[in-house]
């Protein structure tokens, strides 16, 4: 207690005098003001392992060739093990980490368990499916079954493997990606190939995608619908027009290669106008769920109850009228533009 | 050129939320009747209409968007002025 008591006060003299350090490493006295480093055995913090790779490192560029000759076999054995350690430790942390960002990032914008619902589908249902969206008219239950959970009482919609009326997003993306390359391969029929048209029709295609994605949600939102439907849900309804356009698009091209009618002709225009009109039956029909969830008197939306029994009267209308809007006029434009290319 | 031409739609965008958030709310939006604000004597007003949503859009987008419509505007202009 006494003696670093008298040798504190001057400490401007004292490297000179004292060698406290062992002998290995008194080649490095200056630099050396932390303890000599102990044992690997000890636990070591990200505190220690920092300074004790700052201090070798300062070392070796202070002293040049000759200490790191003095002090290689040394050096070595010291930093072998903890920095190996430490190394392993922080290689873990760091795969673990960016796992778990990209399981969160991707997670974030992808429901990947809730795509995978989506895609269980099966022969049976793929072809009965496309059936349903060509000939929607004799077709008879609409709804969507439900299962209950086992736990509680909420019901969860069936896959669409179980559930013929279930959107699925196989139909979807596969019609999605043949009507981007059968419309390029028939400008290639034409002799206007160009590989930025792939490009091109993509851009359309997401975008009209997009464009009515935002429809349908601002319809919903200015008519305060709240459905308890998915994003996704919207998605494939709103993809399985793609199927009436390639159909179309097939046919047509098919048409006045029989020489029946020209390219936009009465019986191109026939085919395009059966097929939007099977799609938008098809949807509104389906979508009424989405458009109308209070099918069946539970539930007025949002003017609740009995008092808003008016209300909600000419909120239905109004949510009626915007579900034909929207099933007939915007899926006529966006069915003429896909199909104009 | 940008994204095969999703950029027009981004360009579209960025300008419609422009036009919201430069409504002016003593000038034109009270005028006609647009404020949120209700007037406190008379009751509830029927918040589900389409006229109180749209509303309520404009009000939210011209408190939201404010401040951020600063940086993409200066980024879009500053992009346009380099390569556009």
């Amino acid at each position: 207690m006494q003696r670093p008591n008298y040798s504190n006060p001057p400490p401007a003299h004292s490297p000179p005098l004292h060698h406290p350090v062992p002998q290995h490493v008194s080649t490095v006295p200056q630099l050396r003001s932390p303890p000599p480093p102990q044992p690997p055995s000890q636990p070591h913090s990200g505190y220690g392992y920092g300074q004790q790779h700052g201090g070798p490192g300062a070392g070796a560029g202070a002293g040049g060739g000759g200490y790191n000759n003095n002090m290689g076999p040394n050096f070595n054995n010291f930093m072998n093990d903890p920095t190996a350690q430490m190394m392993g430790q922080f290689g873990k942390t760091a795969y673990s980490a960016g796992q778990e960002y990209v399981e969160q990032n991707i997670g974030r914008f992808v429901n990947v368990s809730a795509l995978k619902h989506y895609f269980n589908v099966s022969n049976s249902y793929v072809g009965t499916k496309l059936y349903i969206v060509l000939f929607p008219w004799w077709h008879r239950p609409w709804s969507r079954q439900q299962r209950m959970s086992n736990s509680g009482q909420d019901g969860y919609y069936l896959p669409p493997r179980e559930d013929i009326n279930s959107p699925d997003m196989y139909i979807p993306s596969m019609a999605l990606v043949t009507y981007i390359l059968l419309s390029t391969l028939l400008a290639g029929l034409r002799g206007a190939f160009h590989p930025e048209l792939l490009g091109y029709n993509t851009t359309l295609a997401l975008l009209v995608l997009l464009l009515e994605l935002l429809v349908i949600k601002s319809g919903t939102f200015l008519l305060s619908i709240s459905s308890s439907s998915q994003l996704l849900d919207l998605l494939a309804y709103s993809g399985y027009k793609f199927v009436g356009v390639i159909i179309s698009l097939l046919a047509s091209e098919l048409l006045t290669h029989l020489g029946l009618g020209g390219r936009g002709g009465w019986a191109g225009w026939l085919v395009f106008l059966y097929c939007f009109g099977a799609n938008a039956f098809f949807l509104l029909r389906s979508l009424r769920y989405v458009l109308l969830p209070d099918q069946g008197g539970q539930g007025v939306g949002v003017g609740g109850g009995a008092a808003g029994y008016t209300v909600a009267r000419s909120q239905k209308f109004r949510r009626t009228q915007f579900l034909f809007v929207y099933s007939y006029v915007v899926q006529f434009g966006f069915m003429l533009w896909l199909s104009k290319v | 050129m940008v994204l095969f031409g999703l950029g027009g739609l981004l360009y579209v965008s960025v300008l419609l939320i422009n036009a919201i958030a430069i409504l002016s709310e003593d000038r034109f939006l009270a005028r006609i009747g647009w404020t949120s604000s209700a007037d406190p004597g008379f009751g509830g007003r029927d918040e589900a209409s389409v006229k109180a949503r749209l509303v309520n859009l404009v009000s939210s987008v011209r408190t939201l968007m404010r401040i951020p419509l600063i940086v993409i505007n200066t980024f879009v202009i500053i992009y346009e002025l380099i390569l556009g």
